[in-house]
């Protein structure tokens, strides 16, 4: 997309985002505190994730109340995952980064929103599971396509190959009889990772106004999202190993 | 209120910086910023009410 730079509304965006960011955290701070920290919890902790579920708890009721299907969430997250790789693509970031931030919103509604309608099935359960990748690969294609000419395309192609497979060792884990929850970077962390990283890259580009952005800062988010996910990943399968030896015996 | 209006905020700047659809992006500019001004509004009146049973 051929728009021009807008630095003074890039620079109100990034108000209203500090502003926020500073409500959230009083918001997170008033959140009661866990009992006890696991090892290898993820970077959001149940504070952080704690304060966002309750901010949100009114729009999840009214959902419920208007008897909205949690399926109906899961394909529209789908949706909104496939807009966000458009937007990646053409190198809309902001857009891109809010379209992220809402995939991962509806990820966490549709759960929600089965458990309060009692409506949660294992048909359910996998039908999330199976879109949820779908929907990650269709974010991560995207911005492949938008670095398609530069080295950070390999960085999103790790990226991509290392978050389907912290999923993929939790999966077959449970297929295994194991619970496997532990792990820096889940699903949420790569929400706001990416989410995060494609608006603020997205401001700086309107600010700096060069022709023909690369947007750095997105591309060092790839690469730490790349290192972090694939380090979650060997440290689920790890701990996934562990677990089989010791119930295996000596 | 303020999480809707935060997010229609949010669909209005990257409208307004990404896309040629000034128009749509101001009207959601607009509502958002009215929903997030009437949800911080709402909060800060409750936080005057007494929650004890005395007030």
């Amino acid at each position: 997309m051929d728009v021009p730079c807008r630095p003074g509304t890039a620079v109100a965006a990034a108000a209203v985002i500090g502003a926020t960011i500073a409500l959230a955290l009083r918001g997170i701070a008033r959140t009661p505190a866990p009992a006890a920290e696991q090892a290898d919890a993820p970077f959001l902790g149940p504070k952080v994730r704690g304060w966002y579920v309750g901010t949100l708890a009114p729009i999840q009721a009214r959902l419920a109340a208007w008897e909205v299907h949690p399926d109906a969430l899961t394909w529209t997250q789908l949706g909104v995952s496939v807009l966000a790789g458009a937007a990646f693509a053409g190198g809309a970031m902001f857009l891109a980064g809010w379209l992220t931030i809402l995939a991962g919103t509806l990820d966490i509604f549709d759960g929600a929103l089965a458990r309060a309608r009692g409506t949660a099935s294992p048909r359910g359960a996998f039908l999330d599971s199976v879109v949820d990748r779908w929907a990650e690969l269709a974010t991560f294609a995207g911005m492949g396509a938008f670095y398609r000419d530069s080295w950070l395309l390999g960085a999103v192609a790790l990226a991509a190959s290392g978050s389907l497979m912290v999923s993929y060792a939790r999966a077959r884990a449970e297929g295994l009889g194991l619970t496997l929850l532990q792990g820096n970077v889940q699903r949420p962390e790569r929400y706001v990772l990416l989410g995060f990283g494609a608006w603020i890259s997205g401001l700086v580009e309107h600010v700096r106004c060069v022709a023909g952005a690369r947007h750095p800062i997105l591309g060092a988010a790839v690469c730490l999202l790349a290192v972090l996910s694939v380090w979650t990943a060997v440290r689920r399968a790890r701990l996934a190993l562990r677990a089989l030896d010791r119930r295996a015996g000596p | 209120m303020r999480p809707a209006g935060f997010l229609l905020l949010m669909l209005g700047f990257g409208l307004r910086l990404d896309t040629t659809w000034q128009g749509t992006a101001d009207g959601l500019l607009v509502c958002g910023a009215a929903l997030a001004i009437v949800g911080l509004l709402r909060d800060r009146r409750r936080a005057f009410v007494r929650d004890d049973g005395r007030g």
